[in-house]
This record gives structure tokens, sequence and C-alpha cells, in this order.
């Protein structure tokens, strides 16, 4: 496992999208920084400058990259005969883009950290309070843990999605569609079956609210129509089925 | 050293290998020869578990398994194609598998690649990745190499390099499974032969024991070659004024020269190519299977 987990960071930090993403990241915060309003910029601190948005599309690029970078190369079969066998080939993968989805929510607190200190507008108090009666930095650092775990639903879709279509490219595809439109499609489908609210709040799709709702409470929880306790619940259960599932086809498929 | 028992592989609904045995030994070199779709990569994959099959393989009696790999520490394999990763330089890309760095820098320049070793593999040619490929199969004193056409991609210079490094790791007591298409390159370096046709081992033979049985005929020259052809007039004459003779037919043709006054000058196994021995091989399982 020890060696698997070495290989699969090596491989990692050789590739330059690893790289370029957090740059990309800073740059589109320092868009938000700049072009947001004074008004907006508690909201915007606590979410980090909207940075879950952008680490979530980094997420999907490198870690579709990881996975499907071993078919295009055909690397797979050496990658999983040098391995004692496959649950320690996805569990080191798993595990490699965990960590790195870690190191961007840490860069992004820091960036945010960088980016309260620049003058381009107003500079607002950590210690000030804000939602949930808890200072701006509390605020902060727990959107980011929510984001955290969010993000990792996106991963366990990815995994999952990997294992059944070889294509880097249709997999990137289908999973910025559903981590941007999924939150509109989700809302569509409570609205139109707005008789079995019940059960619809509870698909995959509605989960993506978790972060936005946590920061912004009022505004989505009336789509979501679930409370932040059940969507952690729902992401949590849909990250562990999403995973399982990955795995299983993982280890069934043919190479 | 690797032991195959009773292998059936299934793929979806076709049964790809079919009940196949057979075992290599320590230091010998195995060819693997088979018409396309004949099943040689699935047996490879089926040995690095890669597939799942019924049956038994044992390396150095240790079980391998789909899910379960720890047999296969000391094996290397080349399966379809070098798996590099391009955006590494080759000296990373064997570093991910290296547990030696003196036995990597020995394939390095054993293979010739320290030109071009530090540069990203993006920048190789076919036969620079084919050699990588082959180097990643040499790592850490293997015990067993497992090649999937090796020679692929690769010039005579190169190919002669390789099969001079197969014979050397052989003698070192490293077993070799090689499947080629070029026979007459595998029948360089190869000690024992397999033949799958159709996910069925048909033939497992040492090639010294192939070679003995399969002269059929001999050729002969005596120093009478006209006189000869006279009194040999059931047999055919080769252009150069040999006679080709039925190995059955040997005392009695002996005896008429003899009885002749002539002298034999030349008695010569007439050698099939492989290829040939393959396709006759090949073309009798197909009568039988359709008898």
């Amino acid at each position: 496992m020890k060696q698997s987990i070495k290989n699969e960071f090596f491989k990692i930090t050789h590739q330059k999208i690893t790289w370029i993403a957090p740059i990309l990241i800073l740059c589109l915060m320092m868009l938000s920084r700049a072009f947001i309003g004074n008004s907006e910029q508690r909201l915007l601190i606590m979410a980090t400058y909207n940075s879950g948005e952008w680490i979530l599309l980094a997420l999907i690029i490198v870690c579709s990259t990881v996975l499907s970078m071993e078919y295009q190369y055909h690397t797979i079969l050496l990658t999983i005969y040098k391995a004692p066998n496959r649950f320690q080939v996805f569990a080191s993968k798993l595990l490699v883009i965990s960590i790195y989805n870690l190191f961007l929510h840490f860069l992004a607190i820091i960036f945010t950290l960088l980016l309260q200190l620049t003058p381009l507008k107003a500079h607002v108090s950590w210690l000030i309070i804000n939602k949930y009666s808890q200072s701006l930095v509390i605020n902060m650092l727990n959107t980011t843990l929510i984001d955290l775990v969010a993000s990792t639903l996106i991963v366990s879709l990815i995994f999952l999605s990997s294992s059944l279509i070889k294509s880097n490219s249709i997999v990137i595809t289908i999973n910025l569609a559903i981590v941007f439109m999924g939150q509109t499609a989700s809302s569509q489908l409570l609205n139109t079956n707005a008789h079995l609210l019940n059960l619809v709040k509870w698909n995959p799709l509605n989960m993506y609210n978790l972060t936005a709702q946590y920061y912004n409470h009022a505004v989505y929880h009336d789509t979501s129509h679930l409370t932040n306790i059940e969507l952690l619940l729902g992401t949590l259960i849909y990250t562990a089925i999403f995973l399982i599932l990955g795995y299983y086809l993982f280890r069934k498929k043919k190479f | 050293m690797l032991e195959i028992k009773q292998v059936s592989t299934i793929i979806g609904k076709k049964k790809i290998i079919n009940n196949a045995t057979f075992s290599i030994t320590s230091g010998s070199i195995v060819g693997l020869i088979g018409p396309n779709g004949a099943g040689k990569t699935t047996i490879m994959k089926s040995i690095l578990g890669l597939t799942k099959f019924n049956g038994e393989i044992n390396l150095n009696n240790q079980k391998i398994t789909e899910n379960d790999h720890h047999a296969l520490e000391k094996v290397g394999a080349l399966i379809e194609h070098p798996a590099i990763y391009p955006f590494l330089t080759g000296t990373q890309n064997l570093s991910l598998y290296s547990t030696d760095p003196i036995d990597m820098q020995h394939i390095i320049t054993l293979l010739g690649m320290n030109k071009y070793i530090d540069q990203k593999a993006k920048e190789y040619s076919l036969g620079m990745k084919q050699k990588l490929g082959i180097g990643i199969a040499l790592l850490n004193h293997p015990q067993l190499v497992i090649l999937d056409e090796p020679m692929n991609g690769l010039d005579i210079e190169a190919t002669i390099l390789i099969r001079k490094i197969i014979k050397e790791y052989a003698q070192n007591g490293c077993s070799f499974l090689i499947s080629s298409h070029i026979l007459s390159e595998l029948q360089k370096v190869m000690t024992e032969m397999i033949l799958i046709n159709n996910g069925k081992i048909i033939l497992t033979k040492p090639m010294s024991a192939f070679l003995k049985t399969n002269y059929d005929y001999y050729v002969i020259l005596t120093d009478q070659p006209d006189k000869t052809k006279i009194l040999l007039t059931n047999y055919q004459i080769t252009s150069n004024d040999r006679l080709i003779v039925k190995r059955q037919d040997i005392k009695n043709v002996q005896k008429i020269l003899f009885n002749n006054g002539i002298n034999l000058l030349e008695l010569v196994p007439q050698r099939p190519t492989l290829e040939r021995t393959i396709v006759n091989l090949l073309k009798n399982q197909e009568v039988k299977n359709h008898a």
C-alpha cells in the first residue's frame, strides 16, 4: 500500500495541471474579491471567495485525469499487477485525491487570508460575529470543512464514472454538467414533483446545495427543502454509495 | 517455478482459455505461439492476476489469483504496450517500480538508454518506448519475465541486443514467457515452445525435442550425382544435384549406393521452417476438431 501511495503521489506531483489548478483558483478568487461589492464581503470571506466552485472544477479535471490516464497510457495493467490487489490501487488513488482536495481547501484559506490584506475592498474583522452566532473566522473554517465533505461527493462520482467510462473527456463533461447544472436540475425536479417532495428532496443532485446552504441558509434552504444536517448526512451516504459502487465496477472491470 | 493447472478464462460468455496446463522451469525461455485471438495475451494476463480464471496458477508454490498478487513481487512484464507515463522522464518511469537503484542504472546501460533516459518519455520514438517497457520488466532481479511482442518497433540492432539480454538473464536463472509474431526471432532464443490455438494448448515441447522429431526428409549428395539420379529415379532432385529421400528409406538408399560403388558426401536432415511446422500443426488440429 505504501508503495502504491508513493507512486500515486509521484505521478500527481509531476503533472502540470496539479500545479496550474491552484493558480487558476487564486486568479478566480481575486476576481471575486475585486468585482463583488463591499456589502457581500462577509459572505465571500465565509465562502473563501467562492473557491468551492473553482476547487470542484480543478478536482474534476485532476481527478478524472488521475484515473483515465492509466487507460490512455496503457499503464493500468502494470499498475494493477504491481499492486497486491485492486483495492490498493483504488484506495491509494482515492487517498491521494483526497489529500489533494484537502490541499486545495487549505490553499483557499491561505489565499483568503492574503486577499483580505489587499486594499481592493474594505477590511472586515476576522472576529466579527457573523452567521450561527460565530466569528467570521470560525464561519470560514466551518464552511471549508463542509465544502471538503461536499467536494468528496464529486470525487466519489468521478471515481464511479471513471470506472464505467474510459474516456477522460466524457468523464470530465459528465461531472462538469452534474456540478454546474445539478443544483438547477434538482430544483426543477423538486418544482415539477411537488407532490413527491419528501422523496425527491433526497435525490443526489440536491446534495450539491450543502456548501451554499451552509453559508447562505436563507436562500438555499427554500431550494433544497432539507436542513443542513440532512444535507450533510445525505452527502456522506451518497459518497459512500458511489465509492462502493465505483470500487465494485473497478474490481470487475476487464482490462 | 511457474505452474499452470487446468486454467480456464471466460470473458463475457466466451471461453478464451480452455483447461490450459503447463509449467515453466527456472532459466527457461518459453515461446508462446499461436494465431491472432488464440489466447496468448489472456494467458499472460491470467498469470499476472489481471483476469478472473478457474484453475490454479502457482509461482514458487505461492498462489496467484485475480485479487492476490503477492506472488508476483519478482515478476516483470510487458503486456500489449509499454506502460509509460509520457510526462515523466525515462528514469522517473523506471524509478516508479525500482527497488534497487544500482540494478536500475545497470538496466539503463545494458539497454543503451543513457543518452535519452533523462528526457521526457513523450519525446521517445516507438523503439525507445519499447526498450523502456522492456527495462521496466527487467527491474528488481525478476525470477519470471513475461513479454508480449517484445520486438515491436525495434530496429535490427536493438532486436539483437534484446535477444542477447534475454539469454544473459536466462543463464542467471530468470525464466521468460515470450509471445511474438516474428517466429524466426523467437526461434533464436526460446528453449521451449507452447503452441496455443482457440484457447487450447496443443503442444508443449523443448525446442531440442521439437527439432529432432520433425526430420521426415533427408537431403543426400554423392560423388556421382548423375549415376545416383539414374539409380534413384523415384526421388525428388534439387537444383544442385541433391536428392530428397524419406527418413524410412535412408537405410535402403545407402545399400543401393554402396552396392553401386557410390560414396555418400552429405546426408543432412531437411528441416521444415518453424513457420511451416506450426502451420501444419494448426491445420492438423483443425482437421481433428472437425472430424
